[in-house]
């Protein structure tokens, strides 16, 4: 199981990515982590919300459902739904494929001056704590 | 309670398995490189190996064994000869809270007269066993054989060139088995996928080198260890009951439509008044199948609902069908909403209402014959 350190975690098992800061806000890429999807197994369904929507952090935004369970992802940060993934829709075993990459779920867009909306996320090494702990 | 394991444990650990309790033992929900949908995949379309050894196993032996299995429990024995394995239930007795209900459902087998073999749940094992044990005459011995034996399952179309190669008997009938004492594998031509397989048992001490034969003897016909999520699935697109979701203490064999496996016509098994009366009566819910197109699986203790809304069911297992690529659920529906094949009804997925279609079970076809 991977953690990378490019980016930040929620002890939800999402991970949060920033992706630049525009004239809009910052973007930030939502997935969820390798240890998640292995534990859902195949993931046959993936639930995403509108582009648009409003989400606060610890907010549900969508589901991941596997053959065995379905788990509700929430965000890690407030902001407004930028994109979403629609490649999912056709493909979502891509989750479990590429949970960091081509498997990502939406992208919020967070309003600011550009400071690092997932500052206060946890880390890889204390998301890979808790990951080892569990 | 610390959780029981197969003989096949540590094969299972040294495989990637995911584990799970299962009725008190832990066993491999699905393996490192596989998943469900590969291996239920693998199973439809070549050959799956599973353990099952947390299913129970138990002998009734001594003069007057099989009148005693067919006295209590629900199939009519006089059906089958030595050599034939049934599907039987063990319901609660009359005069019981609930009888009528389900204990268990099981597979006998048939050695003869004074010896029959059950396989019964694991969960379950124990009350089946202690239930006929105090129902034996004298000279009938009711023994538990869980921890001695390993149930192992070979399923799917190649898996009778899979069991030749091995060097064990697969020309058999449906429900027919070979071997029993002194003879180192049992093989009954039974199974719980839906597809041409065989359950094997073996003494535990033997199962490792079982399990890694018929590894080898599979690799060219593309075998591959399941685990029981697999199971499940495969299960559920045939519409089998799972005890403890379709049969159980407050579901009969009428309400779960497994009527074929009662003896109607025996003068005695376990629950038949209450059961010969709630037939008669028609009973209050009856088990259908739903096909939920759309996303979102219906799942076990979900509301189904007429299209005002009204309650008029209640999913008992749902998953995703592999082969149809949608949800699948099992459902027991209240008679009195007169529920009909290709009905329109919804599932309350998570507030959700979700379609659903009334359908017949098997979702796929069988070839078990």
């Amino acid at each position: 199981m991977t953690t990378p350190d490019d980016r930040r975690y929620t002890d939800q098992h999402e991970w949060a990515l920033v992706q630049g800061s525009g004239g809009a806000g910052t973007v930030v890429r939502v997935g969820i982590t390798d240890h998640a999807q292995d534990a859902l197994g195949d993931i046959v369904f993936v639930q995403l919300p509108a582009v648009g929507e409003e989400v606060g952090p610890g907010n549900p935004i969508g589901e991941v459902e596997s053959t065995k369970s379905v788990s509700d992802v929430y965000s890690p940060v407030a902001g407004t739904v930028s994109a979403v993934n629609e490649a999912l829709t056709d493909a979502p075993e891509t989750v479990n494929a590429d949970p960091y990459g081509d498997g990502w779920l939406v992208e919020i867009t967070v309003a600011g001056d550009g400071g690092d909306p997932t500052a206060d996320l946890l880390d890889a090494a204390a998301y890979q704590a808790l990951v080892d702990a569990s | 309670m610390t959780a029981r394991t197969s003989p096949l444990h540590d094969r299972h650990v040294a495989a990637g398995a995911k584990l799970a309790d299962f009725g008190g033992w832990s066993m491999p929900i699905e393996y490192a490189g596989g998943g469900v949908l590969a291996e239920h995949a693998a199973v439809r379309e070549a050959v799956g190996l599973f353990d099952v050894s947390h299913l129970g196993t138990g002998t009734v032996r001594g003069p007057g064994a099989a009148a005693l299995v067919d006295a209590c429990l629900s199939n009519d024995l006089s059906r089958i000869g030595p050599g034939k394995a049934q599907y039987t239930l063990c319901c609660v007795p009359d005069g019981e809270p609930d009888a009528g209900g389900v204990v268990d459902d099981l597979i006998v087998y048939l050695h003869g007269d004074d010896d029959v073999l059950l396989v019964p749940n694991a969960a379950n094992a124990q009350e089946v066993l202690a239930r006929l044990a105090d129902a034996a005459p004298p000279g009938v011995t009711v023994t538990d054989r869980h921890e001695e034996v390993a149930v192992l399952a070979v399923q799917g179309p190649r898996s009778a060139a899979v069991l030749s190669a091995a060097g064990l008997a697969a020309d058999l009938s449906y429900m027919a088995f070979a071997g029993g004492e002194g003879q180192e594998v049992t093989v009954c031509r039974t199974g719980y996928t839906g597809e041409h397989g065989y359950e094997l048992l073996v003494a535990a001490d033997r199962a490792g080198e079982l399990w890694d034969r018929l590894l080898a003897a599979g690799a060219g016909e593309g075998i591959r260890p399941c685990g029981l999520g697999a199971r499940d699935t495969l299960r559920t697109e045939m519409g089998y009951p799972l005890h403890g979701h379709e049969l159980s203490r407050s579901i009969t064999p009428n309400q779960a439509r497994s009527g074929w496996a009662v003896g109607w016509r025996k003068p005695a098994f376990w629950g038949r008044e209450a059961l010969l009366a709630e037939r008669e009566a028609g009973p209050a819910r009856l088990l259908w199948g739903l096909r939920a197109p759309g996303r979102g699986i219906p799942r076990p203790g979900m509301a189904v609902l007429d299209d005002g809304g009204a309650r008029v069911g209640e999913v008992t297992s749902g998953t995703f069908s592999p082969t149809l690529r949608t949800g699948i659920a099992l459902a027991l529906l209240d008679t009195a909403a007169q529920p009909a094949e290709g009905a329109a009804l919804a599932v309350d997925v998570r507030g959700r209402p979700q379609p659903v279609e009334v359908v017949k079970p098997p979702f796929v076809p069988s070839h078990v014959r």
